[in-house]
């Protein structure tokens, strides 16, 4: 009897050694993988997934604008009505990855109101990927409809975007990973662009020519996917925009950093600079690229 | 034959039990630390299972990189599972230099935040690991990214 036990404990032990992920525990079928290709990868999935997590955040854009004191404005968002036609999984992923930059924008400014109708969406889109699971969807409405707790909903749309996206990595769906963060990175170049557009701001303007370093490595992923037809044409406007961006150029000066120490924390200023080089005629250039490009894949 | 059905459910219960605790792990201490970050924006979130140091071991690193912006003030904070406050530190870095860390060695003290201010954007590296001497046993630890603001 005491082997038997031994036994059993010892299967039992190996099945508690083998879990890996936090991630719950869904079956996904061949029928639900995605129409999208899944590409031969020829970076590691641990490599991308740490590049793709480092790359855009769907509010950071829109709370250095609103720190900027950029004023809000509803015309800049992508209308919810486009997404009746996003129709594979490749247009949801992509419009999930813009609606998500909207809403971030949208919770940065405080627009509970039409916080909602892109909550909405979101969830649709979500579910028709099989990640709507992460999305509290009845919490952050009642956030949002009752105007309260506004930290936690935006707390909340965050985390639940950025287990999505971990979620997704975790589950070998890597390319609408990629799909969704292109979207979030083109939403939010494009509502940089239209404020520079209007109201000339040169700390805007330079993050837009630093957007330089993430578009590489960006295009360098999706490159694995370009065998599909529709990973490719995104390619080309992507291989487009970096044309463009080549004429960014940014420089280093180098100096020691200072640290502060104040009521129990510290502060660390970096003393060495980036400096953007952004001519007015290629941020114009920048400006009608981001613009068509962006229009091109939310009315798909 | 019972005795094994019953050994078998008591070790799958630990199973699941584990699985639940990381989960339960990560979300509370997200929640928590994101909202103790003195109202900064929540941007992003650094999930750390560390495993015990074994003998004559390294202590177990967690690595995250990071896209940092010029002229942001980004601040980081560190949360530990119930019973392991204190344990663990998150260290900011890129390829060339530490930038900071959330724990002084040399006075043992540890920081409520570590701010900083960034002038050069790139890739960088964030890492949590136990501190030397608390690594006797498993568990969890979650680092917070936030944007303050701008570097004014």
């Amino acid at each position: 009897m005491i082997r038997k036990l031994l036994v059993v404990l010892f299967f039992a032990s190996i099945l508690v050694a083998c879990q890996t992920s936090t991630a719950p525990e869904e079956d996904i079928s061949q029928e639900d993988l995605d129409s999208v290709a899944t590409g031969v990868l020829q970076i590691s999935d641990e490599a991308m997934g740490d590049i793709v997590q480092s790359f855009s955040n769907p509010v950071e854009m829109a709370a250095l604008m609103k720190d900027a004191g950029v004023k809000y404005s509803e015309k800049y968002l992508t209308p919810t009505d486009y997404a009746d036609n996003y129709n594979t999984n490749f247009k949801k992923a992509l419009g999930l990855g813009v609606l998500s930059a909207d809403l971030g924008y949208l919770n940065i400014y405080n627009k509970t109101a039409t916080t909602v109708s892109y909550l909405t969406v979101i969830k649709r889109l979500s579910d028709a990927l099989k990640i709507g699971q992460f999305f509290d969807f009845s919490t952050l409405k009642r956030f949002a409809t009752n105007n309260e707790n506004l930290d936690s909903l935006l707390l909340l749309s965050v985390s639940s975007f950025n287990e999505m996206d971990a979620y997704l990595r975790e589950t070998n769906r890597s390319n609408l990973s990629m799909l969704i963060v292109t979207g979030v990175w083109v939403e939010g170049l494009y509502l940089a662009t239209q404020v520079v557009k209007n109201d000339y701001q040169k700390e805007i303007a330079d993050r837009i020519g630093e957007q330089k370093i993430i578009l590489n490595d960006m295009i360098l992923i999706l490159q694995n996917y370009q065998q599909d037809p529709s990973f490719a044409r995104l390619l080309e406007n992507l291989n487009d925009l970096k044309q463009s961006f080549q004429k960014v150029e940014i420089t280093v000066e180098y100096g020691e950093p200072e640290s502060v120490e104040r009521d129990g924390m510290l502060m660390i200023i970096q003393n060495t600079k980036s400096v953007v080089h952004l001519s007015r005629e290629t941020l114009n250039e920048l400006i009608l690229k981001t613009e068509k490009f962006r229009n091109t894949i939310t009315q798909q | 034959m019972k005795k094994i059905v019953i050994a078998f459910i008591v070790v799958s219960s630990l199973f699941l039990l584990n699985t639940t605790a990381n989960a339960q792990c990560k979300q509370q201490l997200v929640y928590q630390c994101a909202t103790s970050n003195n109202k900064a924006i929540y941007l992003r979130d650094f999930n750390a299972k560390l495993k015990k140091t074994r003998p004559n071991k390294p202590p177990a690193v967690a690595r995250f990189s990071v896209v940092l912006n010029k002229g942001t003030n980004y601040r980081f904070n560190l949360c530990n599972m119930k019973g392991f406050e204190g344990r663990s530190v998150l260290t900011l870095y890129d390829p060339k230099r530490v930038h900071g860390s959330t724990y002084n060695k040399s006075t043992d003290r540890d920081w409520k935040y570590l701010d900083f201010i960034c002038q050069k954007s790139g890739v960088y590296f964030v890492s949590i690991k136990w501190k030397k001497g608390k690594d006797d046993k498993k568990g969890c630890a979650v680092g917070i990214m936030s944007f303050v603001g701008k570097n004014k």
